[in-house]
């Protein structure tokens, strides 16, 4: 149905495709996967109208078509679920479904069949939200499903998903999927990009990869399956090793040497409202707690709540035997809590400054020089230390940190914590829309920085991710922690999502 | 790409110059041509009153006839303003200045420098009382004397009825403060030996010698004093917006306005019957002396350092024989 | 080969010159502006020095044979004695003779011709300048008069000029700067017109009723000065409050402080004058006169020649330029407006560095008002209408982003220069003021678009040096 053919783009510095053909036929699902700035999200733009290529061909149906905007390509049936969510705030979930479709009868508004609609789509999602809704009022992942919800609504041709579960909890995630092989079944297409490859190998009939730039290579599931529904078993090392163009050792580095010391952290009985229900739990020097749930299980308030981010209505953080009088970020960092926030964009990062700025920020009392005045030889160097140590890549040493992968922005955040020092880690989603090879480092820091002797508290929604890096987790379901797992590595990852959906709760606390 | 933009910008802003350069006959290279003896630097108080275009036109006339080029610039009512243009003319090299001060204290510091650098400075219509400055040679109007005569007048218009009158004032111009004090002082002399039939002043609302502000006020008015029988406004904008403003109110017949400036749209409402009278001014003949002021000055004569004009009434009879309204 | 690399080193060439211009496009805008006002004023000069003295000197000599009796014709300033000076020592050394010297007006020539034919006296020439020369008197004397020769310059780029053109624009200058710090915060200060009036006039106030009217004393003066601008101060500190604890848009805030604040100014001025004149005085709002002449000295007075108010622009911006480049708190303005929630959760005093920042801009704008009641030795109540939007613009036009985050205070200065040499050239081109208005409008617009096609144009230009770079490989 859609063909490419030998498309390039080029960007200030880089050559984001070169010669890349790809194809999508009807009723087929082609996983796109790929490193960061492997090229993936710039093609996403050229199919949908919303860049141009610098050379190559764009076939729909056999013939040649060049989409002036993104509204040229929705009008052909191209639909796109961006990263970046596109909804209007201060609107309600249904006016932002259906608005720009143009489902009004004389410039008059359905209201009751847009609602009937509205509920239909979200039902789909296995999502609960209220088409009354504020979408301000909404959690991320909540939003995100919003945003799949809308691009459904078009019942497009084909449709083009980026990253759509990175907000998502596992159960929505799932969903989605399903309704990805549905619309595939009726006849429509799909591309999904995806840095999960166990979501790739659920949904993909094909999976093409991208390195550089390039298509370096194809794999269709359906031939070397043989059967007619079967799909052959994707080998994921190798999938890995053929988007790093290099050989991982594994997905996971393994924990540090380093023995599990005395009490850090201790969190007594944390509330606020209906969504952090008297939440308690301690973090000891060297340990790696991991905090399991679906998204708005109220694990990021509680992070945002140590860190004095967010007010709790009742409990107290205590930190190596002392009590913390947490009102503010700014104290929280002195007492030597810090936080890798879930929006690492939004509340990470000032975009507008370079990533020096960046890490400097928090420290700059480290930097500092008759009271006020900042030093900046002494920032310069502590920068460049982390810069190495992390394998931070700049093109210059001022590059605004907007223009980095994620990546890259994330070891930022992690560098400047570095430099601080600080005792207690709360990561929340740490690796969220980072690809694989940055991602490892990452893990790589996160152990270290536990055999340091710091406490860390690991929050994500990727299970794999969860038990795989934590000595202990948690599991969170509607504010209230409902279980402890002691040997995450041996758990079994159905009766962890058992408990964070909420299910069987009152047979068993704990699933360990 | 850089440089297109760029240059286009410059091309941009070198149009506007031009075209608006072009649009003032005193400015650029013509100047100099035409200046045979020099340039006067004339900073009006405001052009958006007819009364200083007036003065500004007869100068430009004037000056040209002895050979002198004329620079207008428009203060804007803004001393600040007023004192850069000052600065500027001062820059330019100009014989001598030509005020309307917008401050009559606070553009002495401006006055001083082109004291300084020994370029005269002339004022017309108001005077600057700054201390320390030099001022070569000042025409205005008798505003007190005016203000007797708008006294006279409302007295004429309410009869033997007398009433309450009500004044639209515009108390940051000195002249206004001396034509209300002429009208207080006529309107005193008028109700000292009487007891019945007398002039009540019941207000001074600030009018800002605008339409506008004076339609404002003036509506206010209308609702603070029902009774009202004259309305005394100090210029002709502020005397219509009042008049606008009584219309609106049905009122137009029971008050009578005077006015003051004589201006032509003034001078037309006289004429129809919705303004009873005005004092009026002389702007032109202002122009004109000014100049001549400034020849007299330059060829060593002496002359009358400080020329106040009278006014005269003019009344609807006056109006119907105006050949300047048709 | 070597005309590929011949070629490769002259596009390098071409691609630095083009980065430089498009680094520093603020900075170009600024001097093809110098290059237009001085094309639109290029104007005859008749400068009045010792040079041209010494000029007449010779030119007399020339043509008159000596003994030589010349009266000598000024006008009564410090330029004009100098000129004469230098004539009489020109005409000295040949041996030529003053018949007589006017210093003064053109009666006074009259006066002094009548004299010397009064007691028979008599010359043969008469020597001054061009001004002097157009004098009726000096014209109808019936002897030869020389004055130098003129020559044709741009008006614009006379020294007094271009010291005019920054010295007018000082005020708005200093104001922009603390403006650019509320502009980076993402936020908006309507307020700094009205503020500069309040410090003025309390400045002004104070000097008169508490610290002696005339008789202030140097201190006293500058303890009004210093209470009108912790006036101001207090304001900024006002809005600042209103922003960040209750969370009131900036452009609210301060829309209402802007009112507050001017009928403050206008009620403490005509309270002034009512305790001056009497309870019956009339309420104008007038300048309030500050006596003690040492108050003008900041605004009106010069060191090495230079008026004070740009020596005061030139320190504040280099402080000001320091402070945001090179301390603790430039930096935390820079997040802050970047990003707040990012900002807030690094650990950054959000609340301090916004409050810090009104309080800054309020500060700027109550020296603006110190300098300008100095400068009209009184507070002006009235001063500082419509100077908000000017000075927005010029912060605007300096490249500032009004979503914050963006923009440097070398930048500003550069814009308020822009907007200062645009009026100036256009003053002095004699456009009227409606037409300046349509000027300025069509520059705002200009630099907000060209603001937002910057990133385009950084990309083709990045595009533009692969190209090149390419070329020497192939």
């Amino acid at each position: 149905m859609l063909e490419l053919q030998r498309i390039s783009k080029s960007y200030p510095g880089v050559d984001a495709l070169r010669a890349v053909s790809l194809a999508v036929g009807a009723g087929e699902v082609l996983g796109l996967v790929g490193e960061n700035g492997a090229g993936k999200s710039t093609l996403i733009r050229i199919v949908s109208g919303a860049e141009r290529p610098d050379g190559g061909r764009i076939e729909l149906d056999g013939r040649a078509a060049a989409f002036a905007s993104p509204a040229d390509a929705r009008q052909r049936g191209i639909a796109v679920i961006h990263q970046e969510l596109s909804l209007v705030p201060q609107l309600s979930v249904r006016e932002n479904l259906f608005l720009g479709a143009g489902w009004s009868r004389r410039g008059i508004v359905r209201r009751r069949w847009e609602e009937r609609e509205a509920r239909r789509l979200l039902r789909l999602l296995e999502m609960d939200i209220d088409p009354g809704a504020r979408c301000s009022e909404l959690s991320l992942g909540a939003r995100q499903a919003v945003e799949i919800a809308k691009a459904l609504a078009l019942e497009p041709r084909l449709l083009i998903l980026d990253e759509p579960t990175a907000a998502l909890s596992p159960r929505e995630a799932r969903a989605l999927l399903r309704q990805v092989r549905e619309l595939a079944r009726r006849g429509a297409a799909a591309i999904y990009i995806s840095h999960r490859l166990e979501e790739i190998e659920a949904v993909a009939d094909r999976v093409a990869v991208l390195r550089d730039g390039e298509l370096v290579r194809s794999i269709d599931r359906r031939e070397s399956a043989g059967g007619d529904d079967g799909l052959a078993p994707l080998d994921r090392d190798r999938l890995i090793e053929t988007m790093v163009g290099r050989a991982l050792s594994a997905e996971f580095p393994p924990r540090l040497p380093g023995a599990i010391g005395e009490t850090r952290l201790e969190v007594r009985g944390l509330s606020a409202g209906r969504r952090v229900r008297d939440v308690s739990f301690d973090i000891r020097r060297g340990e790696v707690l991991g905090l399991a749930g679906l998204v708005g299980a109220g694990r990021t308030d509680v992070a945002r709540m140590i860190f004095g981010a967010a007010a709790p209505d009742r409990g107290e953080v205590w930190l190596d035997g002392r009590r913390l009088e947490l009102r503010s970020p700014r104290q929280a960092i002195r007492s030597g809590i810090c936080l890798l926030p879930e929006d690492r964009r939004g509340e990470g990062l000032v975009l507008s400054r370079s990533a020096r700025a960046n890490f400097a920020l928090p420290n700059l009392d480290r930097f500092r020089r008759w009271r006020a005045l900042v030093d900046r030889h002494r920032e310069g160097r502590a920068f460049s230390r982390w810069r190495e140590q992390l394998d931070i890549r700049l093109v210059r040493a001022g590059q605004r940190v907007a223009t980095l992968s994620g990546g890259n922005q994330q070891k930022v955040v992690i560098a400047r914590w570095l430099e601080r020092g600080a005792r207690v880690v709360l990561c929340d989603e740490p690796t969220r829309g980072i690809d694989v090879g940055a991602r490892y480092e990452i893990y790589e820091w996160i152990r270290r920085m536990a055999a340091e002797g710091k406490a860390v508290l690991l929050i994500s929604s990727e299970l794999e991710e969860v038990l795989s890096m934590s000595d202990r987790v948690l599991v969170m379901h509607d504010g209230r922690v409902r279980g402890e797992i002691l040997e995450p590595a041996n758990a079994d990852p159905a009766g962890v999502l058992r408990t964070a959906a909420g299910i069987g709760l009152s047979e068993a606390p704990s699933v360990a | 790409m850089n440089r297109a933009l760029a240059g286009t910008l410059a091309v941009v802003l070198v149009f506007a110059l031009g075209a608006c350069g072009g649009a003032d006959p005193g400015a650029g290279e013509g100047g100099e041509d035409t200046a045979a003896r020099g340039t006067i630097g004339f900073s009006a108080m405001t052009l958006k009153n007819p009364f200083f275009k007036i003065i500004a036109d007869t100068m430009t006339a004037e000056a040209e006839r002895h050979g002198f080029d004329v620079v207008v610039t428009d203060a804007e009512r803004d001393v600040n303003r007023q004192s850069q243009q000052v600065d500027n003319f001062l820059a330019s090299g100009v014989a001598a200045i030509v005020l309307n001060p917008v401050d009559r204290i606070a553009i002495g510091p401006a006055v001083r420098r082109a004291n300084e650098a020994g370029v005269p400075v002339f004022t017309s219509d108001l005077q600057a009382v700054a201390e320390g400055v030099e001022i070569a040679g000042h025409v205005g109007t008798d505003n007190y004397q005016g203000g007797l005569l708008a006294g006279e007048a409302m007295i004429e218009a309410l009869g033997e009825a007398g009433g309450q009158v009500l004044v639209l004032h515009f108390k940051q111009a000195n002249s206004c403060v001396l034509r209300v004090d002429g009208f207080r002082h006529a309107i005193g002399e008028y109700n000292r030996d009487r007891t019945e039939g007398r002039i009540e002043i019941v207000a001074e609302l600030e009018g800002g010698g605008l339409r506008d502000e004076g339609y404002r006020a003036m509506a206010d008015g209308i609702q603070a004093y029902p009774d009202l029988a004259g309305v005394f406004a100090i210029n002709d904008p502020s005397a219509l917006g009042a008049r606008t403003a009584l219309e609106q109110a049905g009122r137009a017949d029971q008050v009578k306005i005077v006015g003051f400036d004589g201006e032509l749209a003034g001078k037309q409402a006289i004429r129809d019957g919705k303004i009873y009278a005005d004092p009026i001014q002389y702007p032109d003949r202002m122009g004109v002396m000014t100049v001549r002021n400034i020849v007299s000055y330059l060829d060593g004569e002496d002359f009358e350092r400080v020329h106040l004009i009278p006014t005269a009434l003019y009344r609807q009879a006056d109006a119907e024989q105006d050949p300047a309204l048709d | 080969m070597p005309e590929g690399v011949a070629e490769s080193a002259a596009g390098r060439w071409r691609r630095r010159s083009l980065d430089l211009v498009g680094r520093n496009l603020s900075v170009v805008v600024l001097v093809l502006l110098c290059l237009i006002s001085s094309a639109a004023t290029w104007r005859e000069q008749n400068p009045v020095t010792s040079r041209s003295g010494a000029a007449v000197a010779r030119q007399v000599l020339e043509a008159c044979q000596t003994p030589c009796s010349v009266l000598v014709v000024a006008r009564d300033t410090e330029a004009d004695r100098v000129f004469v000076q230098a004539i009489e020592q020109g005409l000295d050394t040949a041996g030529a003779r003053i018949a007589g010297r006017v210093f003064g007006q053109p009666r006074d020539v009259r006066l002094e011709l009548e004299r010397i034919a009064g007691v028979g006296g008599s010359f043969d020439a008469i020597a001054t300048h061009r001004i002097a020369s157009e004098w009726g008197p000096v014209r109808t004397a019936g002897t030869p008069v020389f004055a130098p020769r003129s020559y044709h310059w741009p008006t614009f780029l006379t020294a007094r000029n271009l010291l005019n053109v920054v010295n007018q624009n000082a005020d708005i200058a200093i104001i922009a700067l603390g403006m650019t710090l509320v502009i980076l915060t993402a936020g908006i200060d309507l307020s700094v017109g009205s503020l500069l009036a309040l410090a003025g006039v309390i400045a002004a106030v104070t000097a008169q009723e508490w610290f002696g009217g005339a008789a202030a004393s140097p201190a006293g003066l500058l303890a009004a000065m210093l209470l009108g601008v912790a006036a101001a101060a207090l304001g900024g500190l006002l809005s600042g409050t209103m922003v960040t604890a209750f969370r009131v848009p900036p452009f609210v805030a301060t829309l209402g402080l802007m009112m507050l604040a001017r009928g403050l100014a206008l009620i403490l001025a005509v309270g002034h004058q009512r305790r001056l004149v009497g309870g019956g005085a009339e309420g104008t709002p007038e300048a309030v006169r500050v006596d003690a002449a040492v108050f003008a000295w900041l605004g009106n007075g010069t060191v090495f020649g230079v008026p004070n108010p740009i020596l005061l622009m030139l320190v504040l911006f280099v402080a000001a330029h320091l402070l945001m480049t090179r301390t603790m708190f430039g930096r935390y303005v820079y997040a802050v407006g970047g990003n707040v929630e990012a900002a807030r959760l690094s650990g950054v005093p959000v609340t301090a560095v916004l409050l810090a920042v009104y309080c800054l801009c309020g500060a700027f704008a109550g020296l603006a008002g110190i300098v300008d009641a100095s400068r009209f030795e009184g507070g002006r109540p009235n001063a500082g209408e419509l100077y908000e939007l000017q000075v927005i613009a010029a912060v605007v036009v300096g490249g500032a982003s009004l979503a914050g985050g963006r923009g440097r205070i070398a930048g500003t200065l550069i814009g308020a220069m822009i907007i200062a040499v645009i009026q100036n050239g256009l003053n002095i081109a004699g456009v009227a003021s409606y037409e300046q208005k349509v000027v300025f409008g069509a520059l705002i617009l200009a630099a907000v678009l060209l603001d937002r096609l910057q990133p385009k144009i950084a990309s083709r230009r990045a595009r533009m040096t692969r190209a090149s770079t390419s070329t020497p490989v192939q």
